[in-house]
């Protein structure tokens, strides 16, 4: 498994966490009859803080662990990293945004239309933050597929 | 997915090179092995300029390294 493909399982578990965080969160404040705008709101921040704090330190704490399994395998101590970003990375890495991009529009659309239909606004606004997460799980899966196949 | 039309010779030629290691390959052209083992089972096609620092490394012209199959015997 390269470092990239690395990169890209350790983001694909991240947002699965967060997802599954988000769903549970909703789905206790819809039971315990607290789905109003501040706790929707409050759980919005948290998701995207969560996003991008858990998504950078990830990324670091991977680099650190592949450095030092990759200085037990090879008995150096500054071993060589093929931690770099070549032509084809780059191009599983469009064709992933690509398939997030898609499915993030059409998950835009579907929480708009639950507004347009009569739901209040809340809806549409939980739906859109579960689309956006959804969006990056499934342009992640898209990615460690490409990966797998070869391209 | 379409199959690629574009074949190559890298396993031969890196055979021919004292049996140069696809790692050996991949750091003279700036790639991941990842990288070279798809060009070699045909799943990945190269940018032209990196089709050209392979064929650089072997020290032959383009063509002799990437091949264009015709439309009728790729069918």
């Amino acid at each position: 498994m390269s470092f990239q493909q690395r990169n890209v399982t350790v983001s694909l578990v991240n947002f699965s966490l967060i997802l599954a965080f988000l769903v549970i969160r909703v789905l206790l404040l819809i039971a315990g009859g607290n789905f109003n705008s501040t706790q929707v709101f409050r759980v919005w921040g948290i998701v995207i803080v969560l996003a991008v704090l858990v998504t950078i330190f990830a990324t670091i704490l991977t680099h650190i662990v592949y450095a030092i399994l990759q200085a037990i395998r090879t008995g150096q101590q500054n071993p060589k990293l093929e931690d770099f970003e070549d032509e084809r990375d780059r191009l599983i890495d469009l064709r992933g945004t690509r398939v997030t991009h898609l499915v993030s529009s059409i998950g835009a659309s579907l929480s708009m239309l639950t507004y347009v239909l009569g739901q209040p606004p809340l809806v549409m606004f939980t739906l859109l933050i579960f689309f956006g997460v959804v969006a990056q799980i499934i342009g992640d899966i898209r990615r460690l597929f490409l990966y797998r196949r070869g391209f | 997915m379409a199959k690629s039309r574009i074949r190559n010779k890298i396993r031969t030629f890196r055979f021919f090179h004292d049996e140069m290691t696809q790692q050996q390959l991949a750091e003279k052209v700036g790639v991941t092995r990842q990288t070279i083992i798809a060009m070699e089972q045909e799943k990945y096609s190269p940018s032209l300029e990196l089709a050209f620092r392979i064929a650089r490394v072997f020290g032959v012209p383009l063509e002799e390294v990437f091949t264009y199959e015709d439309e009728d015997k790729s069918k």
